[in-house]
């Protein structure tokens, strides 16, 4: 193809192409709590996974009865946002050094999350004493969200994996506890103190180095699967384009092979006419000479004007034939629908053909039974069919042979096919078998015999005559009548041609004439 | 090309493309091997059971210059060489900066490579981009394979040719880094003329690429690396 194909639709990769993924993308929200409870069992301190935004994805248990003590009132409520607030949207420094990913495992003394300087940014003091620590959730080396730990109470002393909370808690409450809020109920809040998580630096580090290390494998693999949905999308979207295109072209293609079947149709029907005109003069000519109106022949003259008028005939039924194909061809060909007996048919056939068949000595016969179901059909258009083949089948049958029609009731199904009894009778069909002891057809040639102008035997010098236009009319006028219409094998030798046209149903009730279905749709 | 002028950052494209089973996954698993830690993303793989690339591999690589102030961020892709995957190679080339197209050496291959070229300039040609105007390099790949394409023959015909061409044996690392600047200069130098980068990002791109070349654990000056394509006789400054 020479046209220009057109461009694919453009194509983005969530946290390749531009921005970095979304911390909300690659996670299922669900999932992430349940690990974050987990992770809170195992270490003891309260977890919060945030988003780039600030928004709350994921987070354990949640705030204590201290902060519900706080939170009674406005002044600890307001005092209470504020930390909050920095927590969630205070700038944190990105951390990347690992190779693999925006996630830092920190790792030695020197880079431990306590170690860090009072002014280091991830260390957010609360006025109840217990911090929060922040941690940047990096990815591709940009931050997409952050992880908060805390509230607790840091104490000294080594790791306590699976630490529950304290009965009693070292020291008691700061003075800035009480200052917060002067409303506060501070029994309830001395009460509440003690069971604020707590923990010390090194389970800290432990848990913000286990918790970076899960999250990276997390959201690499989240981001492949969005990309792998993504890019399944849209390969999927790029191939439905590809076919579009394609189906496109194909039906310009096709409309364009119908436009030019259309025209040769026209043409096929204006070079008939126009052949036949000149040609009746010269039969009219012909037949005048041959009686004589122009006086009296000799014997060579009179041979002469009978070959004229042999071939003329012979090239009218041509013409004839072409003119039929193209209107069958065009559709614009006729069919008067009246119900049928078959029989009747294929017995003017035989009694036409007889005079034929016994010249050639050949034996002709049919047989239809008498309680056959009538068809729905055009009486004319299907004598032109049988006749056509019987006369196709004692052309190709050598003296001594036969030539046969059988009528019966068949149906349409093949046996053991599901529902076939309720759905058979619907479908019940006349089958004519026209039957030969000729020549024969051989397997491969058997659908093309029914090809416009198509002859088996293509030599200059073949055994038998004819433009190969009867079978292919035959094969239309067979559609047009909702039939169909093949070529099986006789034994020893010959062939045979099935017709199988729809019996008429009681119930349907004939439309007197209607349009022949054109080759094209 | 993506540049943000806040963050000082390049982020560049860069495609390896080729017939099936060439060798681009093996390429980007060497390259990935022979990274710096500080400058290798996790390599991303998605292919199949039988380990044929399903829609794309991806390796992110940065590279800092100017002590970090500046970064450059390549986007590092594979296609999936198989046929049937047209429309996946057609999706994966958008935006390419650069590409180098892998080739099989073996004789055998030849057609393949043949038809991998034309499906390439095809999709580029959906896309909208010119093969001409698109840097591009090739490399001829499984070198220590028998019945390949002698190294003299390709030599001849790389001279007629306009891409620079090199020689590999991707699943060993040779070759592989050769072929990567060899694509990363002619993208560097495409992209500077187009939008002044160096300019812009008070960067020089000589240093630039000589830096890249050492995070990627080579000293050899980048000139040599370049140098090392087969033929090149003829004289070649950028594109």
């Amino acid at each position: 193809m020479t046209e220009p194909a057109r461009p694919s639709a453009p194509f983005h990769m969530a946290g390749v192409d531009g921005e970095p993924p979304r911390l909300e993308e690659l996670v299922d929200r669900r999932a992430l709590t349940e690990m974050i409870l987990s992770f809170e069992l195992l270490f003891g301190v309260p977890i919060r996974i945030l988003a780039g935004s600030g928004t709350s994805l994921a987070g354990g248990a949640g705030f204590g009865p201290l902060c519900a003590v706080v939170n009674e009132h406005d002044a600890g409520q307001t005092a209470c946002a504020a930390i909050l607030s920095t927590v969630r949207h205070v700038s944190l420094p990105l951390t990347s050094s690992h190779p693999e990913s925006g996630f830092v495992p920190r790792s030695g003394p020197a880079s431990s999350t306590m170690a860090r300087a009072p002014s280091d940014p991830g260390l957010h003091r609360c006025f109840t004493g217990a911090v929060y620590r922040t941690l940047p959730i990096e990815y591709d080396r940009r931050s997409i969200g952050r992880i908060v730990l805390g509230p607790y109470l840091p104490i000294e002393g080594g790791p306590r994996p699976l630490a529950a909370p304290l009965s009693t808690a070292p020291g008691g409450p700061p003075d800035s506890l009480f200052a917060a809020d002067r409303a506060m109920d501070e029994g309830a809040a001395r009460a509440a103190w003690p069971r604020l998580a707590q923990a010390d630096a090194a389970t800290v580090e432990h848990l913000g180095r286990h918790l970076t290390t899960v999250l990276d494998v997390i959201l690499f693999s989240g981001h492949k699967a969005l990309l792998t949905s993504q890019m399944h999308l849209a390969s999927i979207q790029e191939s439905y384009r590809e076919l579009c295109e394609k189906n496109e072209r194909l039906e310009e293609a096709y409309e364009r092979l119908k436009e030019l079947d259309r025209l040769k149709s026209n043409f096929l029907a204006t070079v008939s006419h126009e052949l036949r005109t000149p040609l009746t003069s010269i039969m009219g000519y012909g037949e005048m000479l041959a009686e004589g109106v122009a006086g009296a022949l000799t014997e060579d003259q009179a041979e002469f004007v009978a070959t004229i008028r042999t071939k003329s005939e012979q090239l009218l039924d041509l013409i004839m034939s072409l003119l039929d194909l193209s209107k069958l061809e065009s559709g614009t060909a006729v069919v008067r629908v009246t119900r049928l007996p078959i029989g009747d048919i294929l017995a003017d056939t035989v009694t036409t053909l007889t005079p034929s068949a016994i010249k050639k000595g050949v034996e002709i016969s049919f047989d239809a039974p008498p309680d056959l179901p009538s068809v729905l059909g055009d009486a004319e258009r299907l004598r032109q069919v049988f006749l056509n083949l019987a006369e196709n089948a004692l052309k190709f049958t050598p003296e001594g042979g036969s030539v046969h029609l059988v009528a019966r009731t068949a149906f349409e199904q093949s046996d053991g096919e599901p529902g076939l009894v309720l759905v058979a009778p619907l479908r019940q069909v006349i089958e004519v078998r026209v039957i030969d002891t000729g020549v024969g057809i051989i397997e491969e040639e058997r659908d093309k015999v029914f090809d416009a102008f198509y002859q088996i035997d293509q030599s200059s010098t073949r055994e038998y005559g004819g433009a190969g236009l009867g079978l292919a009319i035959v094969k239309r006028l067979v559609e047009a009548h909702q039939g169909t219409i093949h070529v099986e094998g006789n034994e020893p030798e010959g062939a045979i041609f099935v017709v199988q046209i729809p019996a008429a149903r009681h119930s349907v009730m004939p439309n007197s004439r209607r349009s022949m279905p054109p080759i094209f749709g | 090309m993506q540049l943000d002028f806040s963050a000082r950052e390049v982020t560049v494209k860069l495609v390896y493309y080729g017939p099936a089973l060439s060798g681009k996954t093996s390429n980007l698993v060497a390259l990935h091997g022979l990274a710096g830690a500080d400058t290798r993303g996790r390599l991303m793989t998605l292919e199949t059971q039988d380990d044929r690339t399903l829609f794309f591999d991806l390796l992110p690589l940065t590279f800092r210059a100017r002590d970090g102030d500046v970064s450059l961020r390549i986007k590092l892709f594979t296609v999936p060489g198989q046929p049937i995957h047209s429309a996946t190679r057609r999706l994966v080339l958008q935006g390419a900066d650069g590409i180098a197209l892998i080739a099989d050496s073996r004789l055998s291959e030849t057609q393949h490579n043949a038809d991998a070229f034309f499906d390439l300039r095809e999709n580029l040609r959906t896309n909208g981009l010119d093969l001409a105007k698109m840097p591009l390099v090739i490399q001829f790949n499984k070198r220590d394979l028998p019945d390949i394409r002698t190294e003299a023959e390709l030599g001849q015909l790389a001279d007629r040719g306009k891409e620079p061409v090199y020689l590999a044996v991707a699943t060993k690392g040779a070759g592989v880094i050769e072929t990567f600047m060899g694509l990363l200069h002619l993208t560097w130098a495409q992209l500077d003329a187009t939008h002044q980068l160096a300019k812009k990002l008070s960067i020089d791109g000589d240093t630039l690429l000589t830096h890249a070349a050492q995070k990627l654990g080579v000293s050899t000056p980048f000139g040599d690396l370049l140098a090392r394509r087969v033929g090149g006789t003829r004289p070649r400054s950028g594109r």
